[in-house]
């Protein structure tokens, strides 16, 4: 009879926490939140793929094909910042706060320049053709665009965090700290995805 | 935990701290900033009684103007709007808020011993999501006296800019992507609670299986709702910047819209019909005094339902024209819903023959519920059957499928499971004789209204008409339709008429009427804000069955272990022994999820304006409110 449950209902001396074992309810929370995201994702690439199946031509006639060197590389770069959130993640339940904050700001940066990047590229992409003009250059800029807007969103958390982590760590940031960079690493697969699909007219 | 026994006053004095410790602003301003789980659930529970109010009057007006051939009571374009209506508002805004939002919301931490949700704040946000969500819809059509006509399945092409114009549409559109964000939101919450909210010693295998089927509703809402959201932003980006989704000329395909649209659609039928399969497993043990039969069969096919449901979508879509493999997988897939479905039926109907059932109106409402869920199954088997399907396909049988399973299986239980609970919500006792008489009314008028619809669709009669010529043999069906429309009307009232009175006028209930099984027969009715004096330590699934237990929790609040009388509290539990894992210090009140969920309204009425600025004005305003939220930590006192 030594579970935990029973060593508090039994200890005289009233609760006494022993310590966690599950992962925390925030977490929790954003790990659902990513499989509902997931599957959102998972309609828009099973979107693409059914348009491109139903048109004899995709990309149609007069729209180039995407670019491969410039796309690819970025979406790779913005991988590699899972390695610091990473770090953050680690560094905030050891509480190495001055650690944590690094692996934020570094992670920070690299997420901040892909952003304004992708926001070149899909303003040059515009330029050479529009979500108006058919059925591919509207999935094609929906997909990118919801990618960007949650590269955008994550950006935002980590500024949130950042100001939260400015004023010391409590057990409440380090599961924000943890949850923030799990979300990162789907957002960072997801531009792998993307990109993939977005390229796989070209094979 | 028997709450008449005399208590010491060391105890005494720890329920009064409780008392203290999570007590909310009293009036307008305890409703509006409060997250108790109960007060959020009671205002979902009277909110979409409003929507199931305007979805009932639109029901009347169509069966009204049905009632005989020729009728002018509506033109055919009110005819297109109320039906419409009618589909998504007792869907959306009725039966999912219903059964998630006010049920599942007062019931499910009940039930598993807590305090309150894993996301108190996230809780009352979803609430106020969508009631924002129903002002758009309802206060757009008011506004504008546009409604959408397309049905609530909205196909395409029907649903882009060239053939339906104005604003109804994006009303739609834009109310039901609103409203899955607010489904959403309560489904993550609702899943968190189930796995880490539970009483010690409530292993998975001693989970309540109305929360089994709270837990299959929330992780079908999670999966479901995607594709439907991005269905409607397709629309919407189609409809008003003019992307290419759904028109063959630029390269899209109407029939992407379906698919997405079923990928969701039905899922969505198990969304409705779970939480019915959940209250029934709480009545019928209750009123035949034994526990559930094939406890774990049970449990497994409520998970099962929800997962075979998400592999059958294109069993509506047998009359479009798919290739016949396809087909033909889906109509397997179909008939494998037979299983689980049958292993519960089974599971209610011996569970009731081997025990001693007490007939009360809960037990009647379930009774009701089986019948008609059986009729409605076999009528689903028999579509499942394709030629069967593209014979009926758009015709009134189609109807009295459904309507035979999402009014008759699952909206029974929920008026037994109202009679059920009323005595713990409100703590005194609803009219016995009153509550039987209605419900007799009721089954009559529901079998009188939707039984003929086989016959007139079987004869032909096509769906989705305002009207139909006489002389064809369908006017004596449809008159008994709509006498029974009102029939069901008068017994509905009957219902809502017996708890208004009971609610001021019943005799006291005390805290277990029925000696129901589950934790929430072991508190007080209506329970207090902190739910439970002393967290209970479970041993089984049916906890109030357990005497010795809940002894052993009165002299715990005697003690003082785990009555949590330090602060704001409730216990966490590991996922699947249910081990006493912390002490969770959980926010109290609040304005900010009300102040986020109005930005976020504001958001979505400029969006259906086509005001793009102002709506990214007000998305900065609300991230603003979500940093506001969070601005002061549960850990961190209170301000002076």
């Amino acid at each position: 009879m030594s579970t935990p449950s029973n060593t508090v209902l039994q200890s005289p001396t009233g609760p006494v926490a022993t310590g966690r074992v599950a992962k925390p309810n925030g977490l929790w929370g954003m790990l659902l939140f990513v499989a509902t995201e997931a599957t959102l994702f998972g309609t828009i690439f099973g979107t693409y793929y059914y348009l491109r199946f139903t048109n004899a031509e995709w990309p149609p006639a007069g729209v180039p094909l995407p670019s491969v060197a410039v796309p690819l590389l970025l979406a790779f770069v913005l991988a590699a910042t899972s390695a610091p959130m990473a770090v953050l993640s680690r560094a905030a339940q050891a509480g190495e706060l001055a650690r944590a904050r690094a692996a934020l700001v570094a992670a920070m940066v690299v997420q901040a320049g892909f952003f304004a990047m992708q926001v070149n590229l899909f303003e040059d992409d515009l330029a050479k053709f529009q979500p108006q003009g058919s059925s591919y250059g509207s999935i094609y800029f929906t997909m990118l665009g919801a990618h960007q807007a949650h590269v955008a969103v994550g950006l935002l958390l980590d500024v949130w965090l950042l100001g939260k982590l400015a004023r010391g760590l409590t057990s409440y940031r380090v599961v924000a700290a943890q949850s923030i960079a799990f979300y990162w690493h789907f957002v960072n697969l997801l531009a792998l995805l993307v990109v993939g699909a977005q390229l796989s007219v070209r094979v | 935990m028997a709450v008449d026994v005399e208590l010491s006053p060391p105890a005494i004095a720890r329920i009064r701290r409780l008392e203290r410790i999570w007590e909310e602003p009293r009036g307008v301003l305890g409703w509006l900033t409060t997250t108790d789980h109960k007060r959020i659930g009671l205002l979902y529970f009277f909110t979409t009684l409003a929507f199931f109010g305007a979805g009932g009057i639109e029901a009347m007006l169509i069966r009204t103007q049905l009632a005989v051939p020729n009728a002018k009571v509506l033109d055919p374009n009110a005819y297109d709007e109320l039906f419409t209506l009618h589909g998504v508002t007792m869907i959306f805004f009725f039966i999912i808020p219903m059964t998630v939002g006010a049920f599942g919301n007062y019931l499910v931490p009940l039930m598993l011993g807590a305090r309150d949700m894993a996301f108190p704040r996230l809780n009352a946000f979803s609430y106020w999501l969508f009631l924002g969500s129903g002002v758009l819809l309802y206060g757009g059509f008011a506004a504008s006296s546009q409604a959408p006509a397309c049905g609530w399945f909205c196909y395409a092409p029907l649903n882009t800019a060239g053939y339906s114009p104005g604003h109804g549409v994006d009303f739609y559109a834009l109310g039901l992507i609103f409203n899955g964000i607010s489904s959403t939101v309560a489904a993550i919450n609702f899943i968190v609670t189930i796995f880490k909210l539970r009483a010690p010693g409530m292993s998975l295998n001693r989970l309540p299986l109305f929360n089994y089927a709270m837990l299959a509703v929330s992780f079908s809402l999670l999966f479901a709702l995607p594709p439907l959201t991005i269905d409607l932003v397709f629309l919407e980006l189609q409809r008003k910047l003019g992307f290419h989704f759904f028109d063959v000329a630029h390269g899209g395909d109407p029939l992407l819209w379906q698919h997405l649209f079923w990928l969701f659609g039905h899922p969505e039928v198990y969304i409705i019909v779970l939480p019915a399969f959940g209250i029934a497993t709480s009545i019928i043990p209750t009123f035949a005094k034994r526990r559930m039969l094939a406890f774990p069969l049970v449990a497994l096919a409520e998970l099962l339902v929800a997962f075979i449901g998400f592999g059958v979508w294109a069993h509506h879509m047998f009359a479009t024209g798919l290739a016949t493999t396809t087909l033909v997988f889906f109509a397997a897939a179909s008939m494998m819903v037979v299983v689980p479905s049958t292993i519960q039926i089974f599971a209610w109907l011996f569970t009731v023959v081997t025990g001693r059932p007490e007939f009360r109106a809960p037990l009647l409402f379930i009774g009701g519920f089986i019948v008609f869920f059986v009729i409605g199954g076999i009528t689903g088997i028999m579509f499942a059957a394709i030629p069967f399907d593209q014979q009926t396909t758009d015709t009134y049988f189609v109807v009295a499928h459904f309507h035979f399973i999402i009014f008759g299986a699952a909206v029974f239980p929920l008026f037994g499971g109202m009679y059920y609970w009323f005595p713990k919500v409100t703590g005194r006792m609803y009219h016995e004789r009153w509550a039987q008489a209605s419900f007799w009314v009721t089954f009559v008028g529901t079998a009188l209204t939707f039984f003929p619809m086989h016959i007139v669709g079987l004869l032909g009669m096509p769906r989705r008409v305002y009207t139909y010529p006489s002389g064809v043999g369908w006017d004596s069906y449809n008159l008994s339709e709509t006498v029974g429309a009102y029939i069901l009307t008068g017994g509905l009232l009957m219902i809502f008429a017996n708890l208004a009175w009971s609610r001021f006028r019943g005799p006291v209930a005390g805290a277990d009427p029925f000696h129901g099984g589950t934790l929430e027969w072991t508190t007080t009715s209506p329970p207090p804000p902190y739910n439970f004096p002393v967290i209970p330590e479970v041993t089984s699934p049916y906890p109030n069955w357990d005497p010795p237990d809940r002894e052993r929790d009165r002299r715990r609040l005697e003690r003082g272990q785990l009555v949590l009388d330090a602060g704001h509290e409730t216990t966490a539990s590991t996922v699947r022994d249910g081990l006493l894992d912390e002490i969770l210090e959980m926010p109290s009140e609040s304005w900010w999820p009300l102040v986020t969920a109005a930005c976020i309204t504001a958001i979505f009425a400029f969006l259906l304006t086509s005001h793009f600025a102002i709506a990214g004005i007000f998305a900065l305003t609300a991230a603003l409110a979500v940093v506001g939220w969070h601005w002061r930590e549960p850990e961190e006192p209170e301000p002076a």
